[in-house]
C-alpha cells in the first residue's frame, strides 16, 4: 500500500503533481480542502483556527480544544482511506498528518518565487507586485500554522522523505521518481504498520466521539490507543463526567478494552525493559501518586535486539529509525499469551501492576532510539520524561555515557522536562544527600540572619548613614552580591522542606 | 537608628515574615511579583513609601533570580525580547528612581528625613490608579464571559486586535515567542513596565498582561520573559536605589523567610484551581488592597497641608489601613490555602483506573473493574 503526502507552500505544484500521479497510478487523490469541507459539516470553526493566525497567542490557546478536533477528524479519514488501499493526500502540511506511520511517502515541492508570482498573478488577477506580498504574507502564515497545529517548524528537511525543485525536474519525473519510491519496502506496508495506522485510527475515532458528544465535550481528555486497548486519562474534577467515556465509546469498532485513569498529568517512563518490583518502578509510581499523575510505558526496542521482540505484549509497534530492519509481524492477540513465552520486557507485567494501582497511562513499543523523539511529541503533553536502562547491550559505562548524550539531545527538542531515573532520587525525593545538603544550607541561612539582626545599627549606618554618605558605591555592590546568595541558600531550604512534605 | 529606617522589634519582624508569606502566595498563585500586598503592607508598618518599594524591588531581584531558573529550564524565556524590554525599562525605572528620589527630597525639607508625605501620597495615588484599573477590567471580563459561553472566560482581545494590526516599521521578529512586534510598541511597553516597577514595585502586573495582550506572547513565555526580565529590572533597581541609601536589607530578608515558601504553595495552587476562581480571587484581593491604600491617603494629604483635620486621627487610618491590607491579604490567602490543602489530599486520593473489557464477538458484553 501507498501512501503519498504532497506538500508545497502556495502556488509550488503541488495540485498539478497530484493530478498526474493520479492519472499515471489511478490511486484515489483527497485535497485539503475535500478535509475542510467533512470538518465544516461535523462543526469544527476553520475559519476561527485560520485567523487565529493573524492573532495573538492568547487566542491559539483558546482554541486547543478546536485543534484538538480537527487533527482528529483529519487524522480519523486519512486513516479510513488508507484501509481501502493507496491513495494520494496534497495539502497545506499532508507530511505532518498520520504521524509515526513510516510508509508514507512524504513528498516536497519546491518552486522559484517568481514562478510561485506568475501563477498566483494569473489565478488571483493580482499585479505582481501584490502577488509577492500575498505569498510572502501566506507563506509566513503557513509556518505559523505548523507551529500552532503541529507544534513543528513545517518545512524543516527532516520531515520529508524526497524534496523537488521543479526549476530543476519537470513534474513527470518526478511522477515517475515518486511511483518508483513508493514501490520500495521502506515505503510499504506491512502488518506492524496497518497496526499502527489502526491505533491511530482508533485513537481518533475515540477523541472525535469525545469531542462531538455533549456529555464529553467539554473534557480535558488524553487518548491513546493500542493494539485495540483505549487509554483514557482525565483529570479529577472532571470525576463525575467520566462515567460516560465507556458509554460514549460504545460500538466503537476496533475496541476491545478500555482504561479510564482518573489524572491530572502523565508521567511518560521510557527504556528497554521494566521491572514491577524494581526500585525506579517504585519511585516513579511515588512521584505518580504526588503529582495525581498517570504513567505512560514505552518500551525501547534496540534496533540490534528486534528479533527478541514480540509483539503479543499488545505493544504498539514502530518501525525503526532503518526501516527494513524491522522485519517482524503482528501476530495479533494480547490477553491469552503468556507473559512468560513471550519476552516484552516486562511491559505486560508491569502495566498491569499500573492498572491494579490505578495509575496506568496507557503503553508502547518503540523500535529505534530515534523513533523515541517522534512519538513524544506526536503522543501528547507530559509533565515529565522519565529516561530508564537503555543501550543495555553496551558496557556499563557506554550505557552512562549513551543515555547521558541521548537525554541531552531530546532535552533540547522538547518541551516536557527530560530526566533519567538515576537523577529521580536526587530531583524529586529526599534522600541522606539532600538532607545534608539541608543542614549545610541551614546553618549557613542561621549564621547571616544571626549576624544581620545582632548588627543592625552597623548594616544602616552601612546601607544609608554616615558610612554610606562616605562610599556611596559600596552598598549597590554588597546588595548585588548578596542578594542572590541569600535568596539562593533560602530558596533551596524552602524548596527541599516542600519537597519532604510532599508539595512541589 | 538611621531616621529613615525603622527599628524591628520581634513583633514587626513576625508582621513582615507575615507579609513576605502571604505576598508569597499571592505572587505563586496570581503569577506577580506579589508587590501589589508587599509594598502598602511594608508603609502600613511605618516603613517610608521610597524605602518600601526599594526594599521590595530588592527583594524582587533574589526571588526572580530563583524563579527564573526553571522556566527558562522549560524553554519559556525570550531572552530576545527580554532584551530589548530590559534596555527600554531601565529608562522606565530611571524616571521612577528620579521622581521618587525628587519627591523624597522636597517632603524631607518639611518634614524630617523619615517622613515624606509627598512621595507616600505619589506612590499611594500611581498604586491605586493602575490596581484599581487592572482590578475592575479583570472582574469585568469575568461579567462579560459569563453572559456570553461562547468567549471561554478569557480576557477581552481588542487591544491585542489593534496592536496585530497596527505595523509601524521597524517591526521585530521573536522566534522563541513566535512574535512579530513594532519597535515602537517594544518601547512603549517597556517603559511603562519600568516605571510601574521603579514607581511601585509592581512590574510583572503589567508586564504580564502587557506581551499577552499588546506583543501577542503565549502565556508561559510572557511568565518566563517576564521573570527574567524582573531579574535584570530588579537589580537594576536595587542598585539604583541602594546608591541613594534607601534598601533596608533587613525588611529584604525577614520578607525572603515568608515569600519562598508562599510561592511554591501559591504556584502549586495554580494546578489545582479553575483559571476563573484564580481571576475573582485576584482582582478582590486587589481591589481590597487598593482600598486599604486608599485609607491611608488622608494622613499624606494633611501632613501636605491639603486636608486639615486633628493629628491624632492619623493613628487611626493607618491602623484601619493596616488591619484592613492584612485581613484582606490573610483571607485572600486562607482561600488559596483551603483548595490547596483540599487538591493536596485529593491527590493522594487519586489512584483509580477503570477498566472495561469488551469481548471481541459481541461488543454490547462488558465487564467492568476499578482498581
Amino acid at each position: 500500500m501507498a501512501i503519498v503526502m504532497i506538500s508545497g507552500l502556495y502556488q509550488s505544484g503541488q495540485e498539478e503533481l497530484a493530478q498526474i500521479l493520479v492519472k499515471k497510478t489511478k490511486w484515489p487523490v483527497i485535497g485539503r480542502e475535500d478535509l475542510l469541507d467533512k470538518a465544516r459539516e461535523l462543526g469544527v470553526k476553520i475559519g476561527r483556527l485560520e485567523t487565529a493566525m493573524v492573532k495573538g497567542a492568547i487566542i491559539k490557546e483558546r482554541l486547543a480544544r478546536e485543534k484538538e478536533l480537527y487533527l482528529a477528524l483529519i487524522t480519523a479519514t486519512l486513516c479510513d482511506k488508507a484501509s481501502e488501499g493507496d491513495f494520494i493526500y496534497h495539502g497545506r502540511m499532508g507530511h505532518l498528518l498520520l504521524p509515526g506511520v513510516s510508509e508514507r511517502l512524504r513528498i516536497c515541492v519546491a518552486s522559484p518565487m517568481e514562478d510561485r508570482i506568475d501563477r498566483t498573478t494569473k489565478s488571483l488577477n493580482l499585479t505582481p507586485e501584490k502577488a509577492k506580498s500575498y505569498l510572502e504574507q501566506l507563506d509566513e502564515d503557513m509556518m505559523k500554522w505548523s507551529r500552532f497545529i503541529h507544534q513543528v517548524e513545517g518545512y524543516a528537511p527532516g520531515h520529508f522523505d524526497a524534496t523537488f525543485n521543479l526549476e530543476t525536474i519537470n513534474l513527470r519525473n518526478v511522477c515517475e521518481i515518486i511511483v518508483s519510491m513508493a514501490a520500495l519496502p521502506d515505503f510499504s506496508s506491512n502488518a506492524s504498520e496497518g497496526r499502527q495506522l489502526e491505533n491511530l485510527r482508533l485513537a481518533s475515532k475515540a477523541k472525535l466521539r469525545f469531542a462531538l458528544d455533549e456529555r464529553t465535550g467539554g473534557m480535558d481528555l488524553q487518548v491513546q490507543a493500542n493494539n485495540g486497548v483505549l487509554t483514557v486519562t482525565y483529570p479529577p474534577h472532571q470525576e463525575k463526567s467520566s462515567q460516560y467515556i465507556p458509554e460514549v465509546l460504545d460500538n466503537l469498532e476496533g475496541c476491545r478494552e478500555i482504561q479510564c485513569t482518573m489524572a491530572e498529568t502523565n508521567i511518560l517512563w521510557v527504556q528497554e525493559r521494566f521491572e514491577p518490583d524494581s526500585a525506579n518502578f517504585h519511585e516513579v509510581t511515588q512521584l505518580a501518586q504526588r503529582w495525581g499523575a498517570a504513567v505512560e510505558l514505552m518500551r525501547l526496542v534496540a534496533p540490534e535486539r528486534e528479533h527478541e521482540v514480540s509483539i503479543s505484549s499488545g505493544g504498539n509497534v514502530i518501525h525503526p529509525y532503518t526501516k527494513k530492519s524491522c522485519k517482524f509481524a503482528y501476530t495479533g492477540g494480547v490477553e491469552d499469551d503468556d507473559p512468560e513465552e513471550a519476552d516484552d520486557g516486562g511491559l505486560t507485567l508491569t502495566q498491569e501492576e499500573l492498572i491494579r494501582i490505578g495509575k496506568s497511562g496507557g503503553s508502547q513499543i518503540v523500535c529505534g532510539y530515534s523513533r523515541i523523539l517522534d512519538n513524544v511529541k506526536s503522543s501528547g503533553k507530559y509533565a515529565l520524561v522519565v529516561i530508564g536502562n537503555m543501550f543495555l547491550s553496551k558496557g556499563h559505562s557506554a550505557q552512562i555515557r549513551l543515555t547521558r548524550e541521548f537525554v541531552m539531545n531530546i532535552r533540547d527538542r522538547i518541551k516536557a522536562p527530560v530526566i533519567t531515573t538515576d537523577e529521580l532520587k536526587s530531583e524529586f525525593f529526599f534522600g541522606a544527600k539532600q538532607g545534608l545538603k539541608l543542614l549545610g544550607c541551614l546553618a549557613l541561612v542561621i549564621l547571616i540572619y544571626a549576624a544581620v539582626f545582632t548588627h543592625q545599627e552597623e548594616l544602616i549606618a552601612f546601607l544609608s548613614g554616615p558610612m554610606h554618605e562616605k562610599m556611596k558605591w559600596l552598598s549597590p555592590i554588597v546588595v548585588f552580591l548578596f542578594i542572590p546568595i541569600i535568596a539562593s541558600l533560602y530558596g533551596s531550604i524552602a524548596g527541599m522542606i516542600l519537597k519532604v512534605i510532599n508539595i512541589d | 537608628m538611621h531616621e529613615l529606617f525603622i527599628s524591628i522589634d520581634i513583633s514587626t519582624a513576625w508582621q513582615v515574615v507575615l507579609l513576605g508569606f502571604i505576598g508569597g502566595v499571592l505572587s505563586g498563585f496570581i503569577g506577580s511579583g506579589g508587590a501589589f500586598f508587599m509594598t502598602p503592607g511594608m508603609m502600613n508598618l511605618g516603613l517610608n513609601g521610597v524605602v518600601a518599594v526599594a526594599s521590595n524591588i530588592t527583594h524582587k531581584f533574589g526571588k526572580a533570580l530563583v524563579g527564573s531558573r526553571k522556566h527558562a529550564a522549560a524553554g519559556n524565556v525570550d531572552k530576545k525580547m527580554a532584551g530589548f524590554l530590559l534596555v527600554t525599562a531601565v529608562i522606565g525605572i530611571q524616571i521612577a528612581v528620579s521622581i521618587n528620589s525628587y519627591l523624597f527630597k522636597s517632603g524631607a525639607d518639611s518634614h524630617g528625613p523619615g517622613d515624606s508625605p509627598a512621595a507616600n501620597l505619589y506612590i499611594s495615588l500611581v498604586f491605586a490608579i493602575i490596581l484599581s484599573a487592572v482590578a475592575i477590567s479583570m472582574l469585568r471580563d469575568i461579567l462579560k464571559s459569563k453572559e456570553n459561553a461562547e468567549d471561554e472566560g478569557g480576557p477581552s482581545m481588542k487591544i491585542a486586535e489593534f496592536f496585530a494590526r497596527l505595523k509601524l516599521k521597524p517591526i521585530i521578529t521573536f522566534e522563541i515567542a513566535d512574535a512579530k512586534v513594532s519597535l515602537w510598541v517594544l518601547i512603549g511597553v517597556g517603559i511603562a513596565t519600568g516605571y510601574l516597577a521603579g514607581t511601585i514595585g509592581v512590574g510583572g502586573f503589567i508586564g504580564v498582561p502587557a506581551m499577552i495582550y499588546v506583543l501577542g506572547v503565549p502565556t508561559a513565555v510572557a511568565a518566563g520573559t517576564e521573570l527574567f526580565l524582573a531579574t535584570f529590572m530588579g537589580a537594576y533597581g536595587a542598585l539604583s536605589y541602594a546608591y541613594h541609601g534607601f534598601v533596608d536589607l533587613r525588611f529584604v530578608m525577614l520578607l525572603y523567610l515568608g515569600s519562598l515558601v508562599g510561592i511554591h504553595l501559591g504556584v502549586y495552587g495554580v494546578k489545582v484551581v479553575k483559571e476563573k476562581y484564580i481571576r475573582v480571587v485576584t482582582s478582590v484581593i486587589i481591589l481590597l488592597c487598593v482600598f486599604s491604600r486608599i485609607i491611608a491617603i488622608p494622613v499624606y494629604l494633611r501632613k501636605l497641608e491639603f486636608l486639615s483635620y486633628a493629628p491624632e486621627l492619623d493613628t487611626y487610618f493607618q491602623a484601619s489601613s493596616k488591619l484592613f491590607l492584612f485581613a484582606s491579604g490573610s483571607i485572600g490567602v486562607l482561600v488559596i490555602l483551603v483548595q490547596v490543602i483540599r487538591a493536596y489530599l485529593q491527590r493522594r486520593k487519586i489512584q483509580k483506573t477503570l477498566l472495561v473489557v469488551r469481548q471481541p464477538a459481541a461488543q454490547q458484553n462488558s465487564s467492568v473493574k476499578i482498581a
